[in-house]
């Protein structure tokens, strides 16, 4: 029976990668020694010069494959619509620069692209003979605060289903699935001037089982009467609207998507000493996953790194290695 | 959103050229996840010891070759600022920063493929001139 696989989305190591303490070859050690079978990278983030990057860059990222044994999955791919300051690029800049993107991939050995949220839907059909070409995958995030309610993600979904390709997909990242907004943001959050206000009365709507931006949405916008209470500054004003990046939808919004779904970011604020993820239930999803026959690659992506606190290590080896180990004995139990 | 990575530490010097301190530079670590064209930095503001350097005295490179006003920065598309690397920001102003302690206030912001608003990052620093 086909099974569900780990990976690891470099992203998750970003802190280390950018402070120097690893480089590309320590992390993808790292990520092999801790037992994932794929890998997920960002070239813009750990690739010099991309999309236009140099032959030995290439021959350097196939010896590490080669070396590590691991499976280059996905590459993060962002469309820069804002690369000058007065104009949004035109729709054949656009497809230009996916282009080179897909070609890019191609070079790394990648056969599937995550598409930054808010990639418009009039890319796709353009995309795909050079989809075809170069046998690569493109797949649109479904991400917190962007993702199913959005005008943008709809539009892409309907010309997904309509053009109907095995080239044309999405990727889930699970904050949509927070069934608790994270502490770890809280914290942090207050250190620097929220008030604990505004994250009880957020706390309050996920024992409701919603969340923010589905009350807001539900609301026209307009904030309710115990959000205002609950604000006690221009700061927390401020904040409010970047706190509905954490959705509380139920698994079962997947179940018509499950045939275009390639990849899932499965996204993580902080492992708990008790095993699991503070905010997600990996355990519930997989199961829901696996009942549905999914056979592809599920990607730690640690987000926690930018809510360490001041003063403390950016734990982002730990993390990423207690989630995998999670994740890992999660599958064992569910697929034997 | 990012300030950890503004302002290298140790990076701030007076520039010497041709046996004259023409300003002084520092370094900072990308306000953003990945690497992007230098078209893409919305703005940088430098404030010493409370005030603001014009920006018409600031050149910014990514590799100490090639210098770009901000104006002309907005239609560089060929030169990367990538994740990892240090941008040089040099503010030109005779004779520099005078020996002794000053407050270096950097801020960065670039703009992001699908936020509508720039990441700003800001770090202030004591920075002392031998």
């Amino acid at each position: 029976m086909a099974k569900i696989k780990t990976c690891v989305s470099l992203y998750s190591l970003q802190d280390a990668y950018l402070n120097k303490r690893m480089q590309l070859d320590d992390i993808m050690r790292f990520v092999k020694a801790n037992g994932a079978e794929g890998v997920e990278i960002l070239p813009d983030q750990m690739l010099k010069g991309a999309p236009d990057i140099s032959e030995e860059t290439v021959a350097h990222w196939k010896q590490l494959l080669d070396e590590t044994g691991l499976k280059p999955v996905i590459a993060d791919v962002f469309l820069n619509t804002n690369l000058y300051k007065n104009r949004t690029l035109t729709h054949r800049e656009c497809i230009a620069l996916l282009v080179k993107e897909i070609q890019q991939v191609a070079r790394l050995g990648i056969h599937l692209i995550r598409l930054v949220s808010m990639v418009p839907y009039w890319v796709i059909e353009p995309l795909l003979p050079y989809c075809a070409q170069y046998d690569v995958t493109i797949a649109l995030e479904i991400h917190a605060a962007m993702a199913f309610d959005i005008p943008e993600t709809k539009a892409f979904i309907e010309e997904m289903k309509r053009v109907n390709s095995p080239y044309v997909g999405i990727v889930i990242d699970t904050g949509i699935f927070c069934r608790r907004f994270p502490r770890v943001v809280r914290a942090y959050e207050t250190l620097f001037g929220t008030s604990p206000q505004v994250f009880d009365y957020i706390d309050t709507l996920f024992a409701r089982g919603t969340d923010l931006h589905h009350v807001l949405v539900e609301n026209g916008h307009v904030y309710p009467p115990e959000l205002e209470a609950a604000i006690q500054s221009e700061h927390d004003r401020m904040f409010v609207p970047l706190c509905d990046g954490y959705e509380n939808y139920r698994f079962e919004v997947l179940d018509e998507y499950m045939p275009y779904i390639k990849h899932f970011h499965f996204k993580l604020f902080e492992m708990t000493p008790e095993g699991q993820e503070y905010s997600m239930d990996y355990k519930g999803l997989l199961e829901y996953l696996h009942d549905r026959g999914y056979d592809g690659y599920v990607s730690t992506e640690y987000e926690g790194n930018r809510f360490t606190l001041p003063g403390h290590k950016v734990a982002e080896e730990e993390q990423v290695a207690a989630q995998l180990a999670y994740i890992r004995k999660c599958l064992d139990e569910i697929q034997g | 959103m990012f300030d950890n990575n503004v302002f290298i530490e140790n990076s701030c010097v007076n520039v010497e050229q041709d046996g004259n301190v023409i300003g002084y530079e520092l370094q900072t670590n990308i306000t953003y996840y990945r690497g992007i064209p230098m078209s893409m930095i919305e703005y940088i503001r430098v404030f010493a010891d409370g005030k603001a350097v014009p920006q018409e005295n600031i050149r910014i490179s990514v590799d100490r070759e090639d210098w770009f006003t901000m104006r002309e920065a907005e239609t560089v598309t060929t030169y990367k600022w990538e994740y990892g690397e240090p941008l040089y920001i040099r503010v030109l102003e005779a004779g520099g920063l005078s020996k002794g302690t000053h407050r270096v206030k950097l801020v960065v912001a670039t703009r992001t493929a699908y936020i509508p608003v720039p990441l700003e990052g800001v770090r202030e620093r004591e920075v002392t001139i031998a």
